[in-house]
């Protein structure tokens, strides 16, 4: 049974078709990541969630509850702000309040859920501040308390860690999903910082342009991708223009490139013929030196020939600009001490099952 | 040498700006401020203090009389009571009536808000005088309000709009609602909508979410904008000496009476004198209530 259902919502502003036939459903528990540069949707599907937004068409059901024409206020939803959006002429423990006493709490349960979520986020005694007595992170985890006291149906977090520095951001990432794995509660999280979703979430929604580009766990969407845009944008990838030469089995291909044919997996039902790119992550390619006496590859290992035209050391890698004969130019991250100069010639070696099919 | 005797001083370096800069700066306006407005009340308070005199403008002795005539006199009293409270009036309607003007000023994004700020200013873009004018052609007992309210059967005699308090308070609140809209738009637009929109998700209504949220955190604005008005109100000539006929005058139409009018100079000055410490005690007093009804705000 799902939590949260997102039936075909359709947004437009004017001419502007914001969101297309956005559907997600949601498990209860998990966490949800909707990714994407900015203006591709995410902000506006949670708003439409939140109630902020009313979709054009389509429908919002919480359960099996249908809450399309619902206020905010009569959904049931927590919400956690890039602005951290504190009441800044409440206390803390006045904010943490606020909702309790819309929800006719009764002042003993309230103290008591109070001092409760407070523990939970690590500001015990911090109750008679008012929020510009607090730095950054200790403000976005009030305002994670006032979200989570009022025991909603879902969480929702609008980009909650991007006005804070790298290194605190780092530390709330782990601490929003303990907090939320601890606490059970299904959220939706909203963010562009695509290694922040890949930490974060149960499941990725990667949006671009309105539309859905892709809805899967972190190691789908990182290890096959379905669009170029997809792998452009989350991490780093080469991709090599192809056609589909053979199928071998479901989802095994030889794809002939300007490089050479190279045997890869990918997406079942991929026709002969098809156009179709290749993909490589950096970090999957070994290299060996043109020539070297290398270990026999593997039946399903691919070699192709470069030479290497710049390294960038990067401590705990180098990162080598290849280009092979054909032209193109490949990306390589090597771990290894044995330092490749520019204008050598290498081989690049990369399993068929690290090379992964993008449709054109 | 004594063991309490300071480290050598290290004299802090100041470039132009850090020392000299903000005080060259401040130069102009206290020019200004003291020619016009520090000399002349000095000059004014002197003057309250001379005897009167025939023959002159004030006379040689110095004297307390004229303060303690217009204290004891009953008419003086009702005149700066209903300045007052005509003040209070105008404050209390602009606040009402610029408030949701504000608000929506602030929360709006359509292209027609532009239209709706020149509709706003539109009270001080027409000179005084003129303003005053149209306002007796609409408020006078065959004006086209009386004319407008008799032709729809809703009064048979015309209605006094004007010659009394209420044709001031009128078209005070007309030329004032500017001074209200301005500071609390400036206010609203500074308090995030990610708050309201908080406050929505934790189940308040918008009614609720306006009382607790919004309304507390304009109270800068509404502060700001209701006591220019009243200031401006109490203080305001041309509209009550022209709109207030006797039934509407105020103290400044009475100060100039006593100077232009009965050339009593030192008795107006005391008049002026009273109005301005009055005004001072009651801005006084509104800050201190309101201050400590902002007292959370950061």
């Amino acid at each position: 049974m799902t939590a949260l259902t997102i039936d075909r919502i359709n947004k437009r502003y004017g001419d502007l078709h914001i969101l297309k036939d956005i559907s997600v459903p949601i498990g209860k528990g998990e966490f949800i990541s909707l990714l994407g540069p900015s203006g591709c949707g995410k902000t506006t599907t949670l708003r439409c969630i939140a109630g902020f937004e009313r979709p054009d068409s389509g429908r919002i059901l919480f359960g099996d509850r249908d809450v399309t024409r619902a206020l905010p206020e009569h959904r049931d939803i927590g919400m956690v702000f890039q602005s951290y959006a504190l009441f800044p002429h409440m206390t803390v423990a006045e904010n943490l309040a606020f909702g309790l006493e819309a929800r006719k709490v009764a002042p003993a349960e309230r103290k008591r859920r109070i001092a409760e979520v407070l523990s939970m986020v690590r500001l015990q005694g911090y109750e008679a501040r008012f929020p510009r007595e607090l730095s950054g992170g200790q403000q976005q985890r009030v305002a994670l308390a006032r979200a989570l006291v009022i025991e909603p149906s879902v969480l929702l977090l609008d980009e909650p860690l991007a006005n804070l520095d790298a290194t605190l951001r780092d530390e709330m990432r782990f601490f929003i999903r303990d907090l939320q794995q601890r606490v059970g509660i299904t959220s939706i999280y909203v963010t562009h910082d695509q290694s922040e979703a890949m930490v974060m979430s149960d499941k990725i929604v990667v949006m671009n342009g309105g539309v859905i580009s892709q809805f899967g766990s972190p190691r789908d969407i990182y290890e096959r991708p379905a669009s170029q845009t997809v792998a452009g944008f989350i991490g780093r990838s080469n991709t090599i223009a192809g056609t589909i030469t053979e199928t071998l089995g479901a989802d095994s291909y030889k794809v002939e490139t300007s490089c050479g044919t190279i045997g890869t997996h990918g997406p079942s039902g991929l026709a002969r013929g098809a156009d179709v790119r290749v993909m490589i992550r950096p970090e999957n390619i070994r290299t060996g030196r043109h020539g070297e006496a290398a270990d026999a590859p593997a039946s399903d290992e691919n070699m192709l020939g470069g030479s290497v035209v710049s390294a960038t050391y990067q401590g705990n890698a180098t990162q080598l600009q290849v280009r092979m004969a054909s032209g193109d130019g490949m990306v390589v991250d090597v771990s290894g001490r044995d330092p490749l100069a520019v204008g050598d010639q290498v081989t690049l070696r990369f399993s068929s099952r690290n090379a992964w099919l993008l449709a054109s | 040498m004594s063991a309490t005797e300071a480290a050598p001083r290290v004299e802090t370096p100041t470039i132009g700006v850090g020392r000299i800069g903000p005080v060259w700066m401040l130069v102009p306006a206290l020019v200004l401020l003291i020619g016009f407005f520090v000399l002349p009340y000095l000059s004014i308070i002197t003057m309250s203090l001379r005897e009167a005199s025939t023959r002159a403008v004030y006379g040689e002795g110095f004297t307390l009389a004229h303060y303690a005539t217009a204290l004891g006199d009953p008419f003086i009293w009702r005149i700066l009571g209903r300045t007052l409270l005509m003040g209070a009036i105008v404050t209390v309607v602009t606040l009402l009536l610029g408030y949701p003007v504000a608000y929506h000023l602030a929360n709006s994004r359509s292209r027609w808000t532009s239209l709706l700020y020149i509709f706003v200013l539109s009270p001080l873009l027409v000179g005084l005088v003129v303003r005053t004018f149209a306002w007796m052609i609409i408020l006078s007992n065959n004006g086209v309000a009386n004319k407008a309210l008799m032709a729809m059967g809703l009064v048979v005699f015309p209605l006094q709009l004007m010659n009394n308090s209420l044709g001031v308070t009128i078209a005070l609140t007309h030329v004032f609602l500017p001074f209200v809209i301005l500071p609390l738009l400036g206010n609203l637009q500074a308090i995030s909508p990610d708050l309201a929109m908080a406050s929505r998700s934790l189940g308040n209504s918008r009614m609720r979410t306006f009382l607790k949220v919004t309304l507390p955190l304009s109270l800068p604005g509404i502060q700001a904008g209701s006591i220019l008005v009243f200031v401006l109100s109490i203080s305001a000539y041309v509209t009550p000496a022209m709109l207030g006929g006797t039934g509407g005058r105020t103290m400044s139409v009475l100060v100039v009476q006593y100077l232009v009018d009965n050339f009593r100079w030192p008795a107006g000055a005391a008049l002026a004198i009273i109005m301005a410490i009055v005004a001072l005690i009651v801005v006084g007093l509104y800050l201190k209530l309101t201050a400590r009804a902002m007292r959370r705000l950061p």
